[in-house]
């Protein structure tokens, strides 16, 4: 196994490799960020840059969505992807965001992220955790790749299996009312900075409703209906089409668990439409842009 | 408003004696709609606690207006439409039926009460329907009592 040292080196040798052949126009990776514990997304476009690039435990960022800057470029561009990663590409390539062709896909195999904020508290010399979204990951690895560094392996195209989330199943047990004052108390927190939207991948519409107050659906003020407005209305926006990376709830600067109401929805989709997974292949029908006859009746 | 506000005891015990449900209903033009208008044309009674939007399909009602009338005072959101397999659009509610199965399921986990969310099939022939719908919805809201969850201050006179 060779180590993420000696990983990274390839890194940078691969990128070098693309950027002077001209195979690709920009890399998209990692460098190294402020702290030990940080890293910081970058876009490369000049081969003696490559040497900024890093491959360590701490590249928590899905690069996913930085493809969006090169939406209307001619220009292929490369770009580094784990499994949750490749699940994002994936989920550009099917909300036709970003042609296939355009994409030089590298894929890595993800040993799990650790959590930066763990990091920053317990310092460089403790045993510190994998970040949540890692802890929960299914697809570690790249699903979707042109190049692969690391050790090759065979990828099976996954199949999807029933999802069960206790913390999710926690909440259905309480009562409304406590249902409501749990959420209210989560989003009374929340600053509407958006960062939720512009990290996650399957946010990628042009124009956001909540980046416009004149159309009036939400206004400026912060205060804890607006705030579930937007809450509600993402998680149904994102509906059948989030990836479950995770994004959302690491950036969090309020640590919000937004995530609950994603995942109750992934496992409602399972539960109603049989077993999806979002991301895995760009070819899939949308639970929400597709229909079964048999569909369940509950509205008669 | 803030959490304390919304579950308030004190404030449920200031429900005016002559509170009345406020029930919006997102009727589709083709079937739901005219039902309604057969309703009245036969004359069949049923409580005036609904407000009815005509929608072009019930596949045109999206998720934000349901929580937008939610902000704004309602007390409950009924989305109606053709049954499956009559949408004068083909498929419009199949999509419906696969939002609003979903959509429940989110509110309820939320915490409103599922009764505060419903979806019915009611047909332009289904005047009786309508009216049996609309009875059972208002007396289901009027036990549960003003909805204050989701609420928006600014609107916070359910009375007016």
């Amino acid at each position: 196994m060779a180590t993420m040292e000696q990983l990274t080196l390839q890194l940078r040798e691969t990128a070098r490799e693309i950027l002077e052949s001209k195979k690709a126009a920009a890399v998209i990776g990692w460098e190294k960020g402020t702290f030990w514990y940080t890293t910081t997304p970058v876009v490369l476009t000049k081969p003696e840059d490559t040497e900024r690039l890093v491959w360590n435990e701490y590249c928590l960022n899905n690069l996913a969505k930085y493809l969006l800057d090169f939406q209307h470029s001619n220009e292929k561009v490369a770009i580094f992807a784990r499994g949750c990663d490749s699940r994002g590409i994936n989920r550009l390539i099917q909300d036709k965001q970003i042609d296939r062709d355009k994409v030089l896909i590298i894929g890595l195999a993800c040993p799990g992220m650790k959590d930066d904020k763990k990091a920053r508290e317990l310092g460089q010399n403790a045993d510190i955790p994998l970040a949540k979204k890692c802890q929960e990951c299914a697809y570690p690895d790249a699903l979707v790749y042109d190049l692969w560094i690391g050790e090759p392996k065979e990828v099976a195209k996954p199949v999807p299996e029933a999802k069960v989330f206790p913390e999710v199943e926690a909440i259905e047990q309480m009562t409304p009312d406590d249902k409501y004052a749990s959420f209210a108390a989560n989003y009374e927190k929340c600053l509407r900075c958006y960062a939720c939207r512009n990290v996650c991948p399957a946010c990628n519409c042009k124009e956001c409703i909540f980046g416009n107050s004149s159309k009036e659906w939400s206004a400026k003020a912060n205060n804890l209906s607006e705030n579930m407005f937007f809450a509600l209305t993402r998680a149904l926006h994102v509906a059948g089409r989030c990836i479950q990376c995770g994004e959302c709830e690491r950036i969090c600067p309020v640590n919000i668990p937004i995530m609950l109401l994603n995942k109750k929805i992934i496992q409602d989709i399972d539960r109603l439409f049989g077993p999806y997974e979002a991301g895995l292949d760009p070819e899939d029908k949308m639970p929400l842009g597709s229909f079964e006859f048999t569909d369940p009746e509950e509205f008669m | 408003m803030s959490v304390n506000e919304a579950l308030d005891p004190k404030a449920s015990a200031q429900t005016p004696e002559d509170w009345q449900p406020k029930i919006l209903v997102f009727a589709c033009n083709w079937c739901t709609y005219a039902g309604a208008d057969l309703t009245g044309l036969s004359r069949l009674q049923y409580p005036a606690t609904v407000r009815i939007l005509r929608v072009p399909c019930s596949g045109r009602v999206n998720p934000q207006f349901v929580i937008k009338a939610f902000q704004k005072g309602v007390d409950a959101v009924l989305v109606c439409g053709c049954h499956p397999g009559d949408c004068h659009y083909t498929t419009g509610n199949y999509y419906t039926r696969r939002r609003f199965l979903l959509m429940r399921r989110l509110m309820e986990y939320i915490g409103l009460e599922p009764e505060r969310l419903q979806a019915r099939w009611i047909s332009a022939a289904e005047a009786p329907k309508f009216q049996q719908v609309i009875t059972e919805v208002t007396e289901q809201i009027r036990a549960l009592g003003p909805n204050r969850k989701l609420r928006d201050v600014q609107w916070q006179q359910w009375n007016s």
